[in-house]
C-alpha cells in the first residue's frame, strides 16, 4: 500500500521538476482512487511534497484529505492551517493547469468551515485562491460562490464586495467542470449580500441575472432568487420588476405560479394602499417567514410609505404633517415626520420641515446639472458606456471573423452541397451568441 | 383578477340568449346595478319612442333599476308583448309583476297609489292577469307559422330559386325574432347571406344581423357587420332622389349601430364621432335607438373626450348635429355651458340629468366614467390659462369642498393631466414650470445606467451560452424533469443559503 503512495510521490516530483504540468494533471487525476484508499497516510505524503514546487500534487492530496474529514476531527485546526498555508504559497502557474481541482479543494474547505461554524477564517484564503485561479479579474470561477457563502455565513461582506463590484465578463471553463449551480449560487448569494448592504440596484441586477439563466428545469436557487427579485424590485422601483424577454419559459411557466404569494404582494403594492399590502402580508405571513424573507417584506412596507410620500412631493408644494400622515395612512404626524426626515437625509426627497406650524415644504431638485462635479460625473458615466460598447464591439468582431460562423452564414447561399454537420454543431454556440449580439 | 373574469363568464352562461360573448363584454355584467330611487322620467313618452325588442328590453331594464316605475313599466311591457309571439317573455314578465306587486304591498303601502293611479284608479284589480289561454293559442299559432315558413323555405330550396330562399330565410328570421328566439334569428339572417344577389340584399342582411347582434349585446359582431355593410359599393352611390333618402337612412343606421358598439366597448371617442355622423331626418329606427338617444350618447361622449377645438368644430357648429341637440335642449345647454366655461351650472345640469340617464340600458354602465371624464376635462380647462389659482374660488366654481377638490387635483396631477402643484397651506394651485434641461439630463443619465446594465448582462449571457451553461434536470431523474424535484442537490444548497440570509 505504502508503495503505491511512494510511487505517486515519485511521479509527481519528477514530472513537476520537468515542468510538464499537463502531464502531472493527467496523472494526478488518475490517481485519486489510490489516494482515497490510503487516507490514513496522506499526512505523511503532504509532508513529503513541497506545496510550492509540487502544487498540483498537493492539491490532489488535500482534496482527498478534506473530503474524508469532518469538522469534529481532532487535528482540524492544523488541517485548516495547512490549506491556508498551501493556498498562500502554491505556484500560480501550476494551479492554472487544474482550476477544477483547486475549486474542488476550496469547496470542501468552505463546507468544513461552515460546518465548524468558523466561516470567517476562510474568507482571506478563498480570496487568494480566486486571485490565483482566475485567468483575469473578469473571470468567474466556482470559488466565487464558495467565498460568498462564507461571507454570508460570517456576515462579513466587505471582502466579497471587492469581487462582486467587478462585472463578470467571462466564465472559467475549469476543464468542463464548471457547474450551473455555482453560477446560480454566485448570483443568488451576491444578490443577498447586496441586499444586506442596501445596494438594491446591484442586488436587483444580480437576482435578475440569476433568474434569466437559461434553464430547462426548475432550479430551487432560481425560485428563491425570483422571490427575492420581486421583493427587491418592490423596494427599489415600487413595482414588480420586468422579467426580461430572454428569460427562459420555465420562469413564467413554473416559477411564477410557485411564488404566487409574492406576486400577490406586488399587485397589492401597486395599489399604493398600505392596508391592502398589510392584509396580504398577514395572510401569507407563514410563507414569508418560512422562506426567511420576512425582513425584506417588512422593508417593502416601509418602502411603500416612502413611495407614497414621494408621490406627494409631485403634487404638493406645502402640506401639513398631519395631512401627510393622513394621506399616506401613517398613524401619527410624528411618524410622518420621522419618515420625511429620513428621506431628506437619504436625498430621496427635497423638502424642509417647519416645526413651528407643522408644515412640510417640498422643494425642487436643487441639482441644476451645471456644476463641474456633475460634469465630471457625467463624463465618467459616458466613459463607462463607451467601455462596455467597445467590449461588445470586440466580441462582435470576434464572432464575425470566426470561420465557422462565416461558413454558416454563407452556407445557405451555396446552391450545392450540404454544410458539414460537425462544423454546424460546433459553431452553433458561437452563432447563437451572435444572435444575441445582433438583437441588441 | 382571473377570479373575477371567471365570475363574469359564469354569469354569461346563465344568460340564455347569449351565444358567444366576447371577453370585453364582461364588464357590463360585473357592474353593480345602481338602483334609481326617484326619477322624473315620463315612461309613456319614453316607451313610445321604441318598438319591438328595444322597447321590451328598455322597459325591463327600467323595471329592474327603478322601484318607483317598476309596476308601471312591467304593465306596459306585458301589454306590448301581447302583440308579439314572445310567449316566454310574457310568462316571465308576469312572474316579475307578481313579485313586484307583492313586494310593494309588503314593503311600502304608499306606492300602489301611484301605480294604481296611473293604471286607472282600479288598484290591483286592474293589473293584467296571467292569461293562460292566450299563451296556449299564441304558442300554437307560432308553431304553425314556423312550420309554414319552414315548408315554404324547403320548397324554394327544392326549386332552388335564390331570391325566394333568401326571402324565406329572412321571414323565418323575422318570425324567430318575434318569438324572442334571438340565436335562431341570428342564424337565419346569417344564412340568407349565401343567397344575396344584389348589393341591396347584402345591406339588408347586414342590417338584420346588426339588429339581432345588438339585442344580443354581441358588439364585435355588430362592428364587423357595420364595416361589411359600409364596404358595399351601392351604399355610397345613388341614382334617384328616393334612393338618396334611403341610403342616408341606411348610412345613419350603420353609424349609430357602430357608435353603440363603440360605446359599449368603452371606445368613447370613436363612439362620439360615429354618433356625430348621424342625420336627424334619416334617423328613424325605433327598433334600435331614438333620436334623443343618439343626441345624448353622442353629446356625452363628445363632452368626455373632445378637446375644446374639436367640440367647437364637430359639435357646436355642426349643422347636422345641431338638429339633434334641439331634440334634447338640456343637453344643448350643458354643451354650451361647458364651452362657455360655466362649469358649475354645467355640472349641475348634468347631475339633474343623471337619474334619467341611469335608466338608459346602454348608457348606465358607462355613465359614471363619462361623468368623471367630463369633470376632469372641466378641471383641466379651468386651470389651463392660469399660473396660479385660488383653490377656494375653484371649489366654488365646481360645487365642491376644498379637500375634495384637492383629492381630485392630486389624481389629475399624478396622472400627468395637469402640470401643477398644490400649496396646501395657502390653498393655492401653482402651475409647475417643467425644467426641460434638468429633466433631459436626469433622463439621459438614467438611460445610460440602464444601457450599461443591459450590455453587461448581454455579455455575461453570451459567456453563459458560449460555455453552454444552463439548468437542466439531473439525468438520474429520468426525462420528465419538470416541477419541483428537478435538482435535488441544488435544493440542498438553496436551503442552506437561505438559512444564512442576513436580516436587517
Amino acid at each position: 500500500m505504502a508503495s503505491a503512495l511512494e510511487h505517486f510521490v515519485n511521479n509527481v516530483t519528477s514530472l513537476s521538476s520537468q515542468g510538464n504540468y499537463s502531464e502531472v494533471v493527467k496523472y494526478v487525476s488518475k490517481s485519486t482512487d489510490v489516494l482515497s484508499k490510503n487516507v490514513a497516510h496522506l499526512d505523511t505524503v503532504l509532508a513529503t511534497l513541497q506545496p510550492q514546487s509540487h502544487s498540483l500534487g498537493v492539491v490532489a492530496v488535500l482534496c482527498v484529505r478534506l473530503q474524508n474529514t469532518t469538522h469534529t476531527d481532532a487535528n482540524i485546526d492544523t488541517l485548516h492551517a495547512t490549506v491556508a498555508e498551501f493556498v498562500n504559497v502554491c505556484a500560480e502557474e501550476q494551479i492554472k493547469f487544474a482550476p477544477d481541482m483547486m475549486a474542488e479543494l476550496c469547496g470542501s474547505y468552505a463546507d468544513l468551515l461552515v460546518a465548524g461554524n468558523c466561516a470567517m477564517r476562510g474568507i482571506e484564503v478563498l480570496s487568494t485562491a480566486i486571485r490565483k485561479t482566475q485567468d483575469s479579474p473578469l473571470h468567474l470561477t466556482s470559488i466565487h460562490a464558495h467565498l460568498l457563502h462564507l461571507c454570508l455565513m460570517s456576515k462579513c461582506f466587505k471582502p466579497a464586495l471587492k469581487f462582486m463590484d467587478v462585472d463578470i465578463m467571462d466564465i472559467s471553463k475549469e476543464r468542463g467542470n464548471y457547474d450551473v449551480k455555482h453560477f446560480l449560487l454566485y448570483y443568488y448569494y451576491g444578490g443577498m449580500i447586496y441586499t444586506a448592504t442596501k445596494s438594491y440596484d446591484r442586488a436587483q441586477y444580480f437576482f435578475r441575472v440569476c433568474i434569466t439563466t437559461p434553464a430547462l428545469a426548475v432550479s430551487h436557487i432560481m425560485l428563491e432568487a425570483f422571490k427575492k427579485y420581486i421583493l427587491v424590485s418592490l423596494i427599489l422601483e415600487g413595482k414588480i420588476g420586468k422579467i426580461p424577454k430572454y428569460a427562459s419559459l420555465v420562469v413564467t411557466r413554473f416559477i411564477k405560479p410557485l411564488s404566487q404569494q409574492y406576486w400577490d404582494l406586488g399587485t397589492a403594492f401597486t395599489t399604493n394602499c398600505p392596508d391592502k399590502v398589510c392584509a396580504v402580508i398577514n395572510k401569507n405571513q407563514e410563507t414569508f417567514v418560512r422562506d426567511q424573507n420576512m425582513g425584506l417584506v417588512k422593508q417593502c412596507l416601509s418602502a411603500l410609505y416612502k413611495k407614497n410620500i414621494q408621490r406627494l412631493t409631485r403634487t404638493f408644494l406645502t402640506l401639513s404633517l398631519a395631512d401627510v400622515a393622513n394621506r399616506v395612512q401613517l398613524s401619527t404626524p410624528q411618524e410622518a415626520q420621522k419618515y420625511i426626515l429620513h428621506m431628506i437625509e437619504d436625498g430621496e426627497i427635497h423638502a424642509s420641515i417647519n416645526q413651528r406650524d407643522g408644515m412640510v415644504v417640498f422643494l425642487d431638485n436643487p441639482e441644476k446639472y451645471n456644476s463641474p462635479t456633475m460634469m465630471s460625473q457625467l463624463d465618467k458615466e459616458m466613459q463607462l458606456c463607451m467601455e462596455v460598447e467597445r467590449r461588445l464591439q470586440t466580441m462582435e468582431e470576434e464572432i464575425v471573423v470566426n470561420p465557422q460562423y462565416v461558413q454558416k452564414v454563407l452556407g445557405p447561399q451555396d446552391d450545392e452541397g450540404p454544410a458539414p454537420s460537425s462544423a454546424q454543431s460546433s459553431s452553433s454556440s458561437s452563432s447563437s451568441t451572435f444572435n444575441i449580439v445582433s438583437s441588441m | 383578477m382571473p377570479l373575477q373574469v371567471q365570475q363574469g363568464l359564469m354569469q354569461n352562461n346563465v344568460e340564455p340568449m347569449v351565444i358567444d360573448m366576447a371577453v370585453e363584454e364582461n364588464d357590463n355584467t360585473e357592474e353593480e346595478p345602481v338602483i334609481v330611487e326617484s326619477t322624473s322620467l315620463d315612461l309613456e313618452t319614453y316607451a313610445n319612442c321604441y318598438t319591438g325588442l328595444a322597447k321590451l328590453h328598455r322597459l325591463i331594464f327600467i323595471a329592474d333599476r327603478c322601484p318607483q316605475l317598476r309596476v308601471e313599466a312591467l304593465r306596459m311591457a306585458i301589454h306590448y308583448v301581447q302583440t308579439t309571439y314572445n310567449v316566454n317573455l310574457y310568462t316571465q314578465l308576469h312572474r316579475k309583476l307578481q313579485e313586484a306587486v307583492s313586494g310593494v304591498n309588503a314593503g311600502n303601502p304608499s306606492l300602489p297609489d301611484i301605480a294604481g293611479g296611473q293604471v286607472g284608479g282600479g288598484g290591483m284589480a286592474n293589473l293584467p292577469a296571467l292569461d293562460m289561454q292566450w299563451v296556449e293559442s299564441r304558442a300554437k299559432k307560432a308553431a304553425l307559422k314556423l312550420e309554414k315558413l319552414d315548408t315554404d323555405l324547403k320548397n324554394s330550396k327544392v326549386n332552388s330559386i335564390k331570391e325566394s330562399i333568401r326571402r324565406g330565410h329572412d321571414d323565418l328570421g323575422d318570425h324567430y325574432l318575434d318569438c324572442g328566439d334571438l340565436s335562431n334569428a341570428l342564424k337565419c339572417y346569417s344564412r340568407a347571406r349565401d343567397y344575396c344577389t344584389s348589393f341591396r340584399h347584402i345591406i339588408n342582411m347586414c342590417l338584420n344581423v346588426i339588429k339581432v347582434s345588438i339585442y344580443l349585446n354581441n358588439w364585435s359582431h355588430v362592428l364587423s357587420y357595420v364595416s361589411k355593410a359600409q364596404a358595399t359599393p351601392e351604399i355610397t352611390e345613388s341614382r334617384s332622389s328616393n334612393n338618396k333618402d334611403q341610403s342616408a337612412v341606411i348610412q345613419t343606421k350603420l353609424t349609430c349601430a357602430a357608435g353603440l358598439a363603440q360605446l359599449a366597448t368603452r371606445k368613447y371617442k370613436l363612439a362620439a364621432k360615429s354618433f356625430l355622423g348621424a342625420q336627424l331626418d334619416a334617423c328613424d329606427f325605433p327598433d334600435l335607438l331614438s333620436t334623443s338617444n343618439v343626441a345624448m350618447y353622442g353629446g356625452l361622449c363628445a363632452l368626455a373626450t373632445f378637446s375644446r377645438l374639436e367640440l367647437q368644430k364637430n359639435v357646436i357648429s355642426s349643422s347636422s348635429f345641431k338638429l339633434f341637440l334641439e331634440v334634447e335642449p338640456q343637453l344643448r345647454d350643458i354643451i354650451f355651458k361647458f364651452y362657455e366655461s360655466k362649469y358649475a351650472s354645467c355640472l349641475k345640469l348634468l347631475d339633474e340629468l343623471k337619474d334619467i340617464l341611469m335608466l338608459d340600458m346602454y348608457l348606465a354602465p358607462h355613465l359614471n366614467i363619462l361623468y368623471t371624464r367630463i369633470r376632469n376635462r372641466a378641471l383641466i380647462q379651468y386651470f389651463s390659462p392660469y399660473m396660479s389659482a385660488d383653490l377656494e374660488k375653484m371649489a366654488a366654481a365646481f360645487n365642491t369642498t376644498i379637500s375634495a377638490l384637492e383629492d381630485e387635483l392630486m389624481a389629475l396631477i399624478l396622472d400627468g393631466q395637469i402640470q401643477a402643484r398644490i400649496d396646501s397651506h395657502n390653498k393655492i394651485l401653482y402651475a409647475k414650470a417643467v425644467e426641460e434641461r434638468s429633466m433631459t439630463f436626469e433622463r439621459s443619465v438614467e438611460m445610460g445606467r440602464e444601457h450599461i446594465m443591459r450590455v453587461k448582462g448581454l455579455i455575461l449571457r453570451s459567456a453563459l451560452i458560449k460555455n453552454q451553461i444552463h439548468v437542466k434536470s439531473p439525468p438520474r431523474e429520468g426525462g420528465g424533469g419538470t416541477g419541483g424535484q428537478g435538482g435535488g442537490d441544488v435544493t440542498m444548497a438553496a436551503t442552506n443559503s437561505s438559512a444564512a440570509t442576513p436580516r436587517n
